[in-house]
């Protein structure tokens, strides 16, 4: 088994806040992945539990579309 | 307490009109019921071709519903909104919540859950594709071991659903009668537990377990 594979089953060790408190940071972390801004520390946690649940990544992607909607809009 | 001071224009501005006694609030609870109810369906066409074919009659329907529950949960929390983002950004969020949760629990409403062992005596023909990876056989079994014996009944149901055949947790959380929250905390331990087992048994370190 390789480490992906079993981070895909058991997921990563780090530190994991959840989904409720990684919710709380979607917003901002998306508003700056989209504008193409330096992503701190500060999402670390975050990012583990994005990596650690398919529920939370499917709503961030949803969250990054509607960003790149409203982009594409406001060029118009 | 809001900072309302740290906020862009436009986000105060909504925060501000949204407020109950604000002359424009009626005016302001239309127009982000429009912009959650277009997010909602900008979302479900996005993912319509993850659907089975039976429930897109009813997308429609759910988007409508998801933008009503969105729009009563940026209200109720309205005074929780900080300005980490736009406030448009942190409302939307709700719509897409609302959205992506009742799609999932769509594409799931004939789907059986249920805990089922056998799942490991199908490898490799018709295992899922996660297991089909694996090639370390004596990993495979100090694993298998450790999901019978070091955990409960049900998170022994929790970790063989989420990991092994993609039950996402908010179908589990709707059919166990509990939150996404508490699905995922069980989950976590359940994790933990499996990742201790296999370091007990010699397979791999903990990874600065935290």
């Amino acid at each position: 088994m390789t480490d992906i594979d079993l981070d895909r089953l058991l997921g990563s060790s780090q530190a994991d806040p959840g989904c409720d408190e990684a919710g709380e940071l979607m917003d901002a972390y998306c508003e700056l992945v989209s504008r193409g801004e330096p992503v701190s520390d500060r999402y670390a946690e975050f990012l583990t539990h994005m990596r650690n649940c398919t529920a939370c990544r499917e709503d961030m992607e949803g969250v990054l579309a509607m960003l790149r909607d409203q982009e594409g809009d406001a060029s118009r | 307490m809001t900072n309302t001071l740290a906020l862009d224009q436009e986000s105060a501005a909504w925060l501000r009109e949204l407020r109950q006694g604000d002359p424009a609030r009626t005016e302001a609870v239309a127009r982000l019921h429009t912009l959650l109810l277009r997010t909602t369906r900008g979302e479900a066409f996005r993912r319509r071709g993850a659907l089975p074919a039976r429930a897109l009659g009813d997308l429609d329907d759910l988007c409508v519903e998801a933008a009503s529950d969105a729009l009563l949960a940026v209200l109720g929390k309205l005074e929780t909104y900080r300005g980490a983002a736009r406030f448009t950004t942190w409302a939307c969020k709700f719509a897409i919540l609302e959205t992506s949760s009742r799609l999932r629990r769509l594409a799931w409403r004939h789907r059986k859950v249920e805990l089922d062992d056998s799942i490991w005596d199908r490898l490799p023909d018709g295992a899922p594709p996660v297991l089909q990876q694996i090639e370390h056989r004596q990993l495979l079994a100090a694993l298998r071991r450790a999901v019978q014996e070091r955990l409960t009944e049900r998170q022994r149901l929790i970790f063989q659903s989420v990991t092994m055949e993609e039950v996402p947790i908010d179908v589990l959380a709707e059919r166990l009668g509990t939150t996404r929250g508490a699905i995922y905390k069980t989950l976590h331990d359940a994790r933990t537990k499996l990742r201790r087992a296999l370091v007990e048994s010699g397979h791999g370190d903990d990874g600065g377990e935290q």
